[in-house]
């Protein structure tokens, strides 16, 4: 186990190089890119309160503003955080639940839904690609860091599944497809169809150590330059949803909001985690986010009309570290002292400050 | 997909292993490692002695269900193991288990809590590298979570993880586990492996003893397999030793379903024993599904009365719009059409299916000779239904209702309606051109004319002046209620379906009905319209030819109807049969000896050609009756250009069979064959080929020429299923039910329905 440990570490860092070997090529990724290590950076008293209000005791992670439905996003973020916060138990316990409640599919990904008034619970046997990420992605992240030789295989046969069925080609690009079925091109007129909050960028150098088969530095590649295509409008913010089909002129998709909202409102603190924070457009988003400005919120991409303003702790946690990140603005005091309410802002909150704890204590 | 195969494979020889280790005494877990387990795999300890501790703990604690389910667990893994007598004693010598943190961990695995085991491991792992769970204990996980994992996959129908699953952890397959073997044998089934879900079946009948579970298993099984190997199945029934198996609750599921086949299908005959078995079950108070099979295997065997009853006893036990249906069916076939419209009426709005019969019922109603007086709102009522539907029948029966009436105008004004809403429907065309002759609408008619004289020859003979319109018409496409045709006794009447299942742009009005009966008040108009129908009237002795034309449309029809229903080949059959016909008559002098036909008179080379295709030699006589099209004149060169086409046909050639069908002229009625033909064997063709497009567009233009069959109908409905058409399919599908044909129907209806469900999901 140790082997395949120290596999891992090191092609990270040769992905990692061959990353920062791009960026001429890419002029927002101009800095080496050095994601963040995860482990020991959520404190005790924090993760505490995030786990006795959100995991349950069979290792369930709960969103509480959804019914107390549980998801495979929840699922990833859950053990994420458990690492983060080195609780082995705890761990141990959201990872049995995912094996034995979520990875039940024939192709090895993840059911996404799983509600616990419905019988059977799995209520929506689609996968999300970003909750398969989010769980090979801890996995292979524990299994490094604890030695356990369980949690990288886990993670392998993970990877392998979603470079098989999670990654889309459209001539010579490749990019993340947001589910198994019903995204490609051939599956809806408007196809292929992205969610660009799907491309956990941290995760991609673990994937490529996990699944060497695929060519995750090419979807990471992608990743960018649709994001740059996307945030071309007026609002320069792209929507949740967007079709690719127009190869150049990535539009929202059919039947869904033109809305940056709350999965986009991701990408900013996914791009900090890996380390991209030389990004234009991250400067932009800050400008809307800080505060006197805007502030988080979920905003028409079209007409940059607000239709919701966030203010739960974890969206101004994750624009104060933005902040923080840019230009070294502190943390207000405020946000120091962990409140959870609801699953995804505290998720968000716990992500956001266990990032600026690693990167940037300066700002704390 | 290779992966997958490879671990389907692994599963079943591990099963295979787990049931030889349990017959032969062998644990399951040396024979995995034997037949070269899975990388990863890990195995129960083989190492005697078995570790008691569990058991030992469990006995400590008093909890006996739980003693009663390690028993069970430790005897499927060691078949050789007998259970300790003293459980309250510690057995000294055997393994040191003293560890208080291990006892509380066999407890949270006694309460099921598999995650907080984990947990409770992977921190007391990390705070003391060296010690280790009991081996015993991590063996129960995994198969715990094995378990847990298999059946939420199984419930996901997710089957080959279910497989995989099994494969990776085989000590899962045994009798402490049935749910877990019935949940494999369904993966299999479901995965095109029913002989490998029988083999568990099998497995779980030869081993496992509980007679619940034992009757339990026929019952998954039952679900899953063929009659005909549930039948094997049954053959392991006990019936001796403590604790004999009866496994008549299949015999009699067995009996039911045969019956249940043969109520939807008359031409199966159910056999009596089956018919009392499922009589005997109908007797429960509670029953109402086995009262449904009875009335529909009464209603489609000609028993309408006793179909009545079962009906009847089934409403009452509310089996709903189902039995609602069959009731209102049987009492149309009861010629009972006031009552069934009545009570059609009254369920039409509980399904698809009870509307449909409410259209038909009224249909029928209306379509009775003479036509019968009716109650105004009876007639409003129909109307208001057939309106909203757009049922093309509907609007025709009506048109003839209002036209056997006398009530000309009305009657033109049904008949378009029916057009608008199918414009390729000919009856209603034929509808429109006799009561625009019968108002002298000379507009009208030539409109109707100019349209239909290429396709409708009946409505060519009255443009012609050959024939003109009678007094009163009849419906004139299909078998209806009042005909006495087998199809008409066994089925619902056909229903054309309308062009278009799209809602009317606007709100429809319907066309002004002058039913005497609608104005009850108008003694006037009424006697006015008495009047003009018998002014109206023909001289006596015309609607003698008329009526002969009126059938012509329906000899074709019964022709094909009743041709043999071998699915694909009766297709090809009208022409074939009248090819050989023909050539009996003629091909009595020899024409085995190859003559060229070049030198022969065009009719001897006439003669030469039937002569060769009764020897079904097409190609052959193809150029013999090319030649007696070349040089041959009037009815030689018919015949040639006939027996050409039909040539050409039996090779398969459509192209060139519709050349030499245009080389000469031919009756309307040898024109349409040969088209109908034509067409037929082209969608077959486009069929084989898998050109799904072409086998509708094709059948559609036959459709025009000729009344659709059964079988062609089945070919349209699998392509709209080919083309992903699911709507188109089903639709047809149910059409085909209707006339009776419902084996083949059910077929592609479960295909569809299958497909969709799929989609949804």
């Amino acid at each position: 186990m140790n082997d395949s440990g120290s596999r891992i570490t090191r092609l990270c860092w040769l992905f990692c190089v061959v990353v920062a070997a791009l960026a001429p090529l890419q002029p927002a990724v101009s800095a080496p890119v050095e994601p963040v290590k995860i482990a020991g950076t959520v404190t005790a008293s924090d993760w505490e309160a995030y786990r006795s209000r959100f995991v349950k005791p069979d290792g369930r992670v709960v969103d509480n503003a959804n019914g107390d439905i549980s998801h495979s996003e929840g699922q990833g973020y859950g053990l994420i955080l458990a690492l983060a916060a080195e609780d082995r138990g705890t761990f141990e316990k959201i990872w049995n639940f995912t094996l034995t409640e979520f990875l039940i599919r024939d192709d090895g990904l993840a059911v996404w839904k799983w509600d616990p008034a419905a019988t059977p619970h799995v209520t929506d046997r689609n996968n999300a690609t970003d909750g398969d990420i989010l769980i090979a992605y801890a996995l292979g992240r524990a299994g490094i860091h604890w030695k356990d030789d369980r949690y990288v295989k886990a993670a392998q046969r993970l990877a392998m599944a979603i470079g098989k069925t999670g990654i889309g080609r459209e001539g010579e690009s490749l990019f993340l497809l947001p589910g198994a079925k019903g995204f490609a091109a051939a599956d809806r007129p408007d196809g292929p169809v992205v969610n660009l909050s799907y491309w956990v960028f941290e995760a991609f150098p673990i994937l490529a150590s996990l699944a060497p088969e695929f060519d995750w530095s090419a979807v990471w590649r992608q990743g960018i330059v649709l994001l740059q295509q996307a945030t071309t409008g007026k609002t320069r913010l792209p929507a949740d949803w967007i079709s690719i089909r127009a190869r150049l002129q990535p539009r929202t998709a059919d039947g869904f909001p033109p809305e940056f909202g709350y999965n986009s409102l991701r990408i900013p603190l996914y791009l900090l985690r890996a380390g991209m924070t030389d990004m234009d457009w991250l400067k932009t988003v800050d400008q809307r986010w800080r505060a006197g400005s805007e502030g988080v919120a979920i905003v028409n991409v079209l007409t940059g009309q607000v239709r919701e303003r966030l203010t739960d702790q974890g969206y101004t946690a994750m624009s104060a570290a933005l902040s923080c990140a840019l230009d070294g603005t502190p943390i207000p005091a405020e946000l120091k002292t962990f409140e959870p309410k609801l699953y995804y802002s505290s998720t968000l909150y716990l992500l956001s400050m266990s990032l600026v704890g690693e990167k940037y204590p300066k700002c704390l | 997909m290779s992966v997958a195969r490879g671990a389907i494979a692994i599963a079943i020889v591990s099963l295979g292993f787990a049931a030889i280790a349990q017959q032969s005494g062998e644990t399951v877990p040396r024979q995995m490692q034997g037949a070269g387990a899975p990388a990863g795999l890990q195995p129960a300890p083989t190492r005697p002695p078995v570790d008691e501790s569990a058991l030992r703990y469990f006995a400590s604690q008093g909890d006996t269900r739980r003693v009663d389910a390690e028993v069970a667990r430790l005897r499927a893994l060691y078949p050789e193991w007998t259970p300790p007598t003293d459980l309250s004693q510690s057995p000294g010598s055997a393994l040191p288990q003293t560890d208080p943190a291990v006892d509380a961990l066999w407890q949270l695995y006694a309460d099921g809590k598999v995650a907080e085991i984990r947990a409770a491991i992977a921190e007391r792992q990390a705070a003391d590298p060296n010690w280790k769970p009991p081996a015993e204990l991590l063996v129960a996980l995994d198969q715990s979570e094995a378990r847990r994992r298999l059946t939420n996959a199984s419930d996901s129908s997710q089957w080959r993880t279910v497989l995989a699953i099994a494969t990776e952890t085989p000590t899962l397959l045994t009798c402490a586990n049935v749910d877990v073997l019935w949940r494999v044998a369904e993966a299999f089934a479901k995965t095109n492996q029913i002989p490998r879900a029988r083999d568990v079946y099998t497995y779980t009948l030869t081993n496992c003893a509980n007679p619940t579970e034992r009757l339990g298993t026929l019952q998954k099984a039952v679900a899953l397999l063929p009659d005909a190997q549930i039948a094997e199945l049954l053959k392991f029934e006990r019936r001796t030793g403590d604790t004999p198996d009866d496994f008549s609750p299949i015999r009699d599921e067995l009996a039911r379903r045969r019956v249940e086949r043969a109520s939807v299908d008359g031409k199966t005959i159910a056999a009596p024993d089956d018919l009392a078995i499922v009589e005997r079950l109908a007797e429960n108070p509670a029953d109402s599904g086995n009262a449904l099979i009875l009335g529909y295997y009464n209603y489609h065997h000609k028993s309408p009365e006793k179909a009545l009853e079962w009906f009847k006893l089934a409403l009452d036990r509310n089996a709903g719009p189902k039995a609602a249906e069959g009731y209102a069916l049987t009492l149309r076939n009861l010629n009972r059409f006031v009552e069934a419209e009545a009570f059609a009426f009254d369920w039409r709005d509980k399904a698809k299916e009870n509307m449909q019969v409410y259209l038909d019922v009224a249909t029928a109603l209306l379509s009775q000779d003479p036509p019968p007086r009716l109650d105004p709102r009876v007639i409003t009522r129909v109307i208001q239904a057939v309106t909203a539907q757009r049922f093309v029948n509907g609007a025709q029966a009506l048109g003839w209702y209002s036209y056997n009436t006398g009530q000309f105008r009305s009657a033109r004004d049904w008949f378009l309606k029916a057009l608008a809403w199918n414009a390729e429907d000919e009856p209603s065309a034929y509808g429109a051109a006799l009561s625009t002759q019968r108002l002298n609408d000379r507009a009208g008619f030539n409109a109707i004319v100019t349209k239909w004289r290429p396709r409708s020859p009946r409505i060519a003979d009255l443009a012609d002046g050959r024939v003109t319109a009678p007094a009163s018409g009849r419906r004139s496409a299909g078998p209806d209620a009042t005909t006495e045709t087998t199809a008409a006794m066994t089925a619902p009447s056909p229903i054309a379906m309308p062009s278009s299942g799209l809602p009317a742009p606007m709100t429809t009005t319907a066309p002004a009905t002058a039913f005497p009966q609608d104005q009850p008040d108008s003694a006037a108009r009424r006697a006015e319209a008495t009047r003009m129908a018998q002014a109206d009237a023909p001289p006596p002795v015309e609607p003698l030819r008329p009526s002969a034309a009126l059938r012509r449309m329906e000899e074709p029809a019964r022709f094909e109807q009743t041709a043999p229903a071998e699915a694909l080949p009766a297709a090809r059959r009208p022409a074939a049969r009248a090819a050989e016909a023909r050539g009996t008559g003629r091909a009595n002098r020899g024409c085995t000896v190859t003559r060229n036909p070049t030198s022969l008179a065009p009719g001897a080379a006439l003669t030469l050609g039937w002569c060769l295709m009764e020897l079904n030699r097409p190609m052959e006589a193809a150029s013999a009756f090319d030649e007696a099209v070349k040089r041959g004149e009037g009815q030689t060169r018919e015949e040639a250009a006939y027996g050409k086409t039909l040539a050409y046909l039996r090779k398969d050639l459509t192209a060139e069979a519709a050349v030499a069908a245009a080389e000469a002229p031919q009756s309307a009625d040898r024109r349409r064959e040969l088209n109908a033909s034509i067409l037929s064997q082209r969608a077959l063709g486009a069929y084989r080929e898998g050109r799904w497009m072409e086998v509708i567009l094709a059948l559609g233009e036959r459709s025009r020429v000729v009344p659709e069959q059964t079988d062609l109908m089945l070919l349209r409905g699998w392509s709209y299923f080919k083309l992903g058409r699911y709507n188109d399919a089903e639709r047809i599908f149910r059409s085909v039910q209707r006339t009776g044909y419902s084996d083949e129907a059910n077929v592609g209806l479960n295909a569809v329905l299958e497909r969709t469900q799929n989609i949804r999901q």
